[in-house]
């Protein structure tokens, strides 16, 4: 196995795109050295980012925010900007692991790790974040959902990696967050993640929302039937009622001796319900 | 707190001396220690519940690289080891003797649970012994495996000799009376319950080297054991490994055992037999999936259970039918967990006059079940106290208030139970004030109230648990079958500087020995708690013992060492008498100085000891030297007791339980160290609110175990626990020097029933089993 930690995106491109074995990009290296260790995979090369400065640093600019693809995300739950303007993505990022974890991991690596049960990739697609990704043939920008195709693949082409996430500028009055249920009859894998982002008209009435679920189906689900039914609404009873039907109408999950399917469905639309209500206080509704 | 540096005596809350080398990374445990030449054991396991065992090919993995040899149980047999033992025999209610399969360290025709050892593989690295097992063929001819415990006894029998798969069918009490008590009653209460399976997991998996030196014929055997004197007297005895001066058992440090590290194990007896047949050091360490598999696991109850009372609510009889899964074989102390520490627990701490139960022990397709912390009275107090709560909920009496007016009173001790045994001191009242005073219980409707507001559920429940421990008086245990005797041997050796080295049969895998013992002794002699050392788990060292288990360790073993040390002091009494040419009865000892009474002529303690070893004209009836032993052996048990009190509350959205307070207030009789008796009641509850709402070990119904690993056992971690509030109320134990009782079970035997009983509370059912998962109660929360 060869190992090299690169100072350029150009140079990092061309290092994986003339790779003759595997290459695998390493960011903290939580989920790659683990599976490494286990012998799930075996690279023929590793490409450490975190000497590259471009993907090191949260830079806020007048449309939104880029995150590096190697900053770790305890270094998002510091920035006050960012959690300012995208609270439900900061905390999902901050609910990976533990603190230790959080000092390396990063939310890039999160997002190509693949697992439908990742905590931050609900919480980002909710956001309308994009990639940015850089590759032999040169730069693409590509909305998060459109990453992950499956249980531990991506749409990334050979020689291809991602360079950093980008978070839109949130309109005034918006709001997300997400959450997490972890019945503790396991370790810890989320048998539900929900995100909701949503932005709110006059009089409190949510003009514009988007819903994502995590760990109910082989990818994270953006639940649109879910959007709409919270989308004109102040969040009464009813219409979360209808959000959490749609939300269970979403879920695809397996059936455990750690959770029925009947179970791990009604919870989804528990923690839908709750997110909204969340999203929609910090959007400024009550 | 007490300050550690002016107080190191009894009651100080001295830090653990044995902290600095395990935080430091200088712990020494079996699997740290390498000899020359060694190689490396991995066990050919079932996979099969139930399985004759056919052809055995190891051919091919004979010609793999670094492979040494590979024995199996036919081997074995060949060489004539002898069957591991049952330590304890239980007479069935009809006279006759518990039935014991024969359970042969390795399998060599039969196995009968999955992951039962068959042979071993021995190579010069452990990845080299793990291909080649691998590469073994087995032809296996499978069998119906019986795994389900409330039909075993009218399954096929696993054992030829055993019909019915029943072990045994034991009673204890007055079955008359208890069904004369029935026919008066004014209310009968019945309840079923499951007490679920756990494993024990132990943070340092079981691990084994043993060397055989061909010039002495000597093994020495590292293992992790509670109590290696007693493996060492089972494994020459019974098994006939090595006579018992030719073999030299190590326990090292030792990370948790308990109890599963009670008994001696086919893997550690492998080991030694094998190092001798193949004339190399061997080793052996288990990974986490082996402990699943392969170390004892406890409970694993179906209980009926009936509670007769007066019109008052008086208890008039108690009546316990239960069912208690043995595994396949019977494991070292097997027999008595579900009878002898688990009836005889039976009245609680309070004064039903009538009680009968019967226990039938099973034999099942499943790993052996023993002692895990409590060993048989979390049994029983989950049994009591879930009655005794249900009773107070269906007469419509508060549940502390049924409970006072059942309780024993504190001036009826010694108080005679109609269960065998003979309390001898405490004040349930007490306890239970406290902890009605620190869990706030006036308070407790407003938080329900706001519970609910919020759309949760709350609830309250209690355990007033009893426990024997201190085991035990030996001839009351050899009378009722134990094996051996239940004392505990300690030796105090002053060394010629003063300082002291103190020899314990007891051993520690966590508890704190080294610093508890210390204390005592340093106490006892006056000498400073840093000039005394404290050896144990190793029987090249320490003359004999009988370990770890059952909170017995300060009871019985420090009380040895009181003895040992008020030995030391009248030899030196002696001695200073002759020094100070007095009268040997007019010497004092107090605080480390003898002193000539009611004269200004003393010696220090250091002074004596030194002159111990350079006898200058002693006369003849002198003996140099000053270092005693002691064997000590109680009259009663200890009987610890108190009050837990766990406040839950529920999401029914979710299902999520939250244990929102847990009150515990123990009477542990003295308290040597109270940061070590906190420590330990911190563990137990974690343990038992582990049990109560996480852990579970299941077998589906081919006999394979489907929570072998920690992806599917859920063990309880700190954001699963409250803060703790921990308090202890004192009555001496009035039969030992120290007045001790024993700390190291209460938490896990209180809390179980503690928590089911604020679950039960707050939905509004019985209708739950441990573990209660977020399911299950979601699922009652919904009405299904
Ligand atoms: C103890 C522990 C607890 C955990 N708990 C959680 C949890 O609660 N929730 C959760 O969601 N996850 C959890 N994880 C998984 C893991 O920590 C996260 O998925 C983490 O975000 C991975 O980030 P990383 O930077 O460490 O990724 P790495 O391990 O460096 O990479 C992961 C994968 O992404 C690829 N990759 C990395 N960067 C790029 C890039 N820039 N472009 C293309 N591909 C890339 C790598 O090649 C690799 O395949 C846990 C892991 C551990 C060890």
């Amino acid at each position: 196995m060869r190992y090299a930690a690169p100072t350029t995106t150009r140079e990092a491109a061309a290092l994986i795109a003339k790779a003759k074995g595997r290459a695998f990009v390493l960011a903290g290296g939580t989920d790659l050295l683990v599976r490494m260790k286990i012998g799930t995979i075996e690279p023929e090369l590793v490409v450490d980012i975190k000497r590259i400065p471009a993907t090191q640093s949260i830079t806020k600019s007048a449309t939104g925010f880029r995150i590096g693809a190697g900053v770790p995300t305890a270094a998002m739950g510091e920035n006050n900007a960012l959690k300012k303007a995208w609270p439900g993505v900061v905390e999902a990022a901050n609910l990976i692991g533990s603190d230790q974890i959080q000092n390396r991991c990063t939310i890039v690596g999160n997002l190509c790790n693949a697992s439908p049960a990742a905590d931050s990739v609900p919480a980002l697609i909710a956001a309308g974040a994009k990639a940015a990704i850089v590759g032999p043939r040169g730069r693409r920008t590509v909305a998060v959902d459109k990453i992950v195709t499956g249980p531990g693949t991506t749409s990334l082409k050979k020689g291809e990696f991602i360079e950093a996430i980008t978070l839109p500028r949130p309109p005034p009055r918006s709001g997300d967050a997400y959450l997490r249920f972890i019945p503790r009859t396991e370790m810890d894998i989320a048998v539900v993640g929900a995100g909701v982002s949503l932005t709110l008209g006059p009089n409190g009435v949510v003009k514009k929302a988007r819903v994502t679920l995590g760990a109910v189906a082989p990818t994270v689900v953006l639940v649109p039937a879910a959007a709409r039914a919270i989308t004109g609404t102040r969040l009464e009873d009813v219409a979360l009622a209808k959000l959490a039907a749609a939300c269970e109408a979403a879920c695809n999950p397996i059936d455990d001796m750690r959770g029925t399917i009947e179970y791990r469905t009604e919870v989804a639309g528990v923690l839908a319900r709750r997110a909204a209500k969340i999203a929609y206080q910090r959007a400024g509704g009550n | 707190m007490n300050d550690r540096n002016t107080d190191t005596g009894i009651g100080a809350a001295v830090l653990r001396k044995e902290d600095r080398r395990f935080i430091t990374g200088f712990g020494r445990y079996t699997d740290d220690i390498n000899e020359v030449g060694q190689c490396h054991a991995v066990f050919l396991r079932s996979p099969y519940a139930r399985a004759d065992i056919g052809e055995i090919d190891v051919s091919a993995p004979l010609e793999m690289d670094g492979v040494i040899a590979i024995l199996t149980g036919r081997d074995m047999a060949a060489d004539g080891l002898g069957d591991l033992p049952c330590g304890w025999s239980v007479k069935s209610k009809d006279g006759s003797d518990m039935i014991s399969a024969p359970h042969p360290p390795l399998a060599s025709e039969r196995v009968n649970y999955v992951g039962e050892p068959y042979g071993v593989v021995l190579a010069e690295t452990r990845q080299a012994a793990r291909d080649a097992a691998e590469a073994v063929a087995t032809d296996f001819g499978e069998l119906e495996a019986v795994v389900v415990l409330k039909t075993a006894t009218s399954s096929e029998a696993i054992h030829e000799a055993v019909p019915q798969n029943r072990c045994y069918l034991w009673e204890l009490g007055d079955e008359q009376a208890t069904d004369a008590a029935f026919q008066n009653a004014a209310h009968v209460v019945t309840l079923e319950l499951t007490n679920n399976r756990i494993i024990p997991n132990a943070i340092e998996p079981r691990a084994a080297l043993a060397t055989h030196n061909p010039a002495s014929d000597e093994i020495t055997l590292y293992t992790t054991s509670q109590n290696p004197h007693l493996a060492r007297l089972i494994l020459s005895a019974f098994v006939g490994l090595s006579p018992e001066h030719k073999l030299r058992l190590i326990a090292p440090d030792v990370g948790g055992g308990f109890g599963s590290k009670i008994f001696v194990y086919p893997e550690e007896t492998t080991v030694a037999w094998a190092a001798r047949r193949i004339a190399r050091p061997v080793k052996w360490a288990a990974d986490r999936s082996e402990s699943f598999l392969t170390d004892a696991h406890g409970r694993d109850h179906l209980s009926r259970v009936e509670l007769a009372l007066d019109a008052d609510g008086q208890f008039l009889g108690l009546r316990v039918r239960t069912t208690a899964n043995l595994g396949a074989y019977l494991s070292l102390f097997a027999a008595s967990v579900p009878t002898y520490l688990y009836g005889t627990l039976l009245a609680g701490q309070y004064r039903t006059p009538a009680i009968h139960v019967e226990v039938e022990g099973v034999y099942t397709n499943t790993v052996p079940v023993d002692a895990v912390r409590g060993a048989g009275r979390p049994e029983a107090t989950y049994v009591v106290e879930r009655i005794v709560e249900v009773a107070a909920r269906q007469l419509g009496i508060d549940p502390v208030e049924l409970r006072r007016r059942n309780m024993i009173q504190p001036d009826q001790f010694p108080y005679q139970t109609p269960v065998a045994l003979v309390y001898d001191t405490g004040n349930y009242q007490a306890s239970l004030d406290r902890a009605l005073d620190a869990i706030d219980y006036g308070g407790f409707p407003a938080r329900r109230a706001a519970s609910e507001a919020a759309g949760k559920k709350r609830g309250l429940g209690f355990a007033c648990y009893i426990e024997a421990c201190g085991l035990a008086p030996s001839q009351l245990a050899i009378s009722l079958g134990a094996g051996v005797g239940l004392y505990e041997s300690g030796e105090v050796r002053v060394n010629p500087t003063g300082s002291v080295t103190v020899f314990t049969g007891s051993h520690s895998h966590g508890q704190g020995h080294e610093t508890t013992f210390a204390q005592i002794v340093s106490d006892r002699l006056g000498v400073p708690f840093d000039d005394v050392e404290v050896v144990h788990g190793d029987t090249g060292r320490v003359e004999f013992g009988l370990g770890t288990y059952g909170s017995r360790s300060v009871a019985v073993g420090g009380s040895a060492l009181v003895v040992a040390a008020d030995k030391v002091i009248a030899k030196g009494k002696l001695i200073a008498a002759h020094m100070l040419k007095a009268d040997p009865a007019a010497i004092d000892f107090e605080s480390g100085e003898f002193s000539v009474r009611d004269s200004n002529q003393s010696l220090s303690f250091g002074e004596v000891a030194f002159a111990a070893y350079v006898p200058a004209d002693y006369p003849e009836d002198l003996e140099p030297g000053l270092s005693e032993k002691a064997f000590y052996d109680p009259e009663n048990f200890t009987f610890p007791a108190g009050t837990h009190i766990a406040e839950v509350e529920i999401d029914p959205q979710t299902g999520v339980t939250e244990v929102v307070a847990f009150v515990a207030v123990d009477d542990f009789g003295e308290v040597i160290n109270p940061m070590i008796v906190e420590g330990q009641v911190h563990g137990g509850i974690a343990q038992g609110i582990g049990q109560a709402l996480l852990e579970h070990g299941v077998y589906d119904d081919q006999g394979q175990l489907i929570t072998g690993s920690y992806m599917d056992y859920c063990m309880p971690r700190a954001d699963d626990l409250p803060d703790f509030d921990v308090d202890t109320t004192i009555t001496p134990c009035t039969h030992n020097p120290l007045g001790v009782k024993g700390c190291g079970e209460a938490g896990a035997i209180g809390s179980p029933a503690a928590v089911m009983n604020a679950i039960t509370d707050a939905l509004g059912t019985e209708e739950i089993t441990m573990p209660a998962t977020s399911e299950k109660v979601w699922r009652i929360c919904r009405g299904d």
